[in-house]
């Protein structure tokens, strides 16, 4: 049995926002379940109130429009791994949501509810703030839209004011010269905090240089960071395996500033450069030594 | 400490209606197991972690144990008890049985629906699209390897039994 709370299921986003704006405190939003329902059982919440939006289909959509891309906050995990929209170069949100949790879990959990639990091992994160995401908050009185990186807290968490549901998540869509991936240490749920991943996008000119990188980290800090110097070192280059080490070498530089002297910093140091080294040569084999094969 | 009120659910379990005032504080496993009598599903980690609670949620397997039991409201819900009707063995169960890939028997209900969902996509998973679909599903006695070659038997059967039709 779980914390007594009053439970509600409002039939459309508008009624959603109703209750929310007159329900008292303590409110919980309740999407796919799957972090609330371990939360409620641990006692490390206790909501009088839960409001319900899992049955809210519009909020389920995910489609292109006028060069944007556009998610639902409802969206499944699993309803991300398929769609044509996430071929080819933004096949990166198809490979993050391919790895969360096992099949149940990705059946139930939904990409509003990753963004706003904001956990740092999060994986959505990482490939949306690469994409330049934003998220569009709705509350009864109107609404607003927000990058991704500043709606995410520098100290953790997101920044929505109880009464606020966000409803959907999106990036413009990637011209047809660029290139996306992801990829992730460790494996399963259990081995949530010490997953590092990283995500990268990259626009190309017409000679086939990089005119635009960005490289997005998880897990190393309470949210996605960017690594601006890697993304310098990028710009402007072709691919080639020694411009890789040098990349590699300045974000394992990042990363130690940013971990200071923490316990964990020797070993995330280490395998961030890993992964950083694995998710650009998946963007581009360019970046492989001839020969060599990307596991 | 808030007084709960019941909410009212009609869903469909084992293609039967249920109407049930439930306490939003239930999980869906709560109330398959101790109001319907459906103990075929089991709770191990109760964390979303195992997979032993797997039921199919409109086809999709999901962990009983994470869904709160207003939840299941609309939803046509589908546990170990209904993939036959009493007393018959689905192809999936016999194949199970001859591979010999149940032993104490508690992943395997959550297994069985699994494998069910994914045959309901894919009629001819290879290996690496079976152990892609079990791996939400934890068994502490088999070693998977049975399991993985009964799930491929059950394609079989089901393709057999389908060409003979
Ligand atoms: S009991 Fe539900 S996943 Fe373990
Ligand atoms: S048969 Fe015992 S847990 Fe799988």
């Amino acid at each position: 049995m779980l914390p007594s709370f009053n439970y509600y299921q409002p039939a459309s986003l508008q009624e959603a926002l109703t209750l929310l704006a007159s329900l008292p405190r303590p409110k919980k939003l309740l999407a796919g379940g799957t972090d609330l329902v371990p939360a409620l059982r641990r006692g490390e919440l206790y909501p009088a109130n839960v409001v319900s939006i899992s049955g809210l289909s519009e909020m389920k959509e995910i489609k292109m429009e006028r060069g944007l891309i556009l998610i639902g906050a409802l969206a499944a995990f699993s309803d991300l791994v398929c769609p044509p929209c996430f071929e080819g170069a933004h096949r990166l949100v198809a490979e993050a949501a391919g790895q969360i949790g096992g099949p149940q879990i990705r059946n139930q959990g939904t990409i509003g509810g990753n963004i706003v639990n904001a956990s740092p091992a999060g994986d959505m994160l990482p490939p949306l703030v690469a994409l330049g995401a934003r998220v569009r908050l709705c509350r009864e009185a109107g609404e607003r839209a927000v990058f991704l990186s500043d709606f995410l807290g520098d100290a953790g968490g997101a920044c929505i004011a109880p009464e606020e549901i966000l409803v959907e998540v999106s990036f413009p869509a990637l011209p047809v010269n660029a290139a996306g991936s992801f990829v992730k240490l460790g494996r399963r749920n259990s081995l949530a905090i010490s997953r590092i991943s990283a995500a990268t996008v990259i626009i190309y000119d017409s000679y086939g240089r990089i005119e635009e990188a960005r490289l997005a980290l998880g897990s190393v800090g309470p949210k996605p960071v960017r690594v601006p110097s890697a993304e310098a070192l990028l710009k402007g280059q072709k691919p080639a395996p020694d411009l890789l080490e040098e990349v590699v070498a300045s974000v394992g530089e990042a990363v130690g500033v940013l971990l200071g002297s923490r316990s964990s910093a020797s070993y995330k140091k280490a395998a961030v450069r890993g992964v950083a080294r694995q998710v650009l040569q998946k963007a581009d084999p360019r970046f492989m030594n001839s020969g060599e094969i990307n596991g | 400490m808030v007084e709960m009120k019941p909410f009212k659910i009609i869903s469909k379990v084992n293609g039967s209606t249920v109407e049930l005032g439930v306490n939003p504080g239930r999980r869906l496993i709560d109330i398959l197991r101790e109001d319907l009598g459906l103990t075929g599903t089991k709770e191990g980690c109760g964390e979303g972690e195992c997979g032993a609670c797997t039921v199919l949620i409109n086809g999709r397997p999901v962990n009983a144990c994470l869904v709160l039991a207003p939840e299941m409201n609309g939803k046509e819900i589908i546990t170990i008890e209904g993939l036959t009707p009493e007393d018959e063995l689905h192809p999936i169960q016999e194949a199970f049985l001859e591979a010999g890939a149940v032993q104490c028997g508690f992943c395997t209900p959550g297994m069985i629906l699994t494998a069910k969902a994914l045959l309901d996509k894919n009629s001819d998973p290879d290996e690496k699209a079976v152990k892609t679909a079990i791996s939400g599903n934890l068994c502490r006695c088999t070693g998977y390897v049975k399991i993985v070659a009964a799930i491929r038997l059950a394609a079989a059967k089901l393709a057999a039994r389908e060409g003979s039709i």
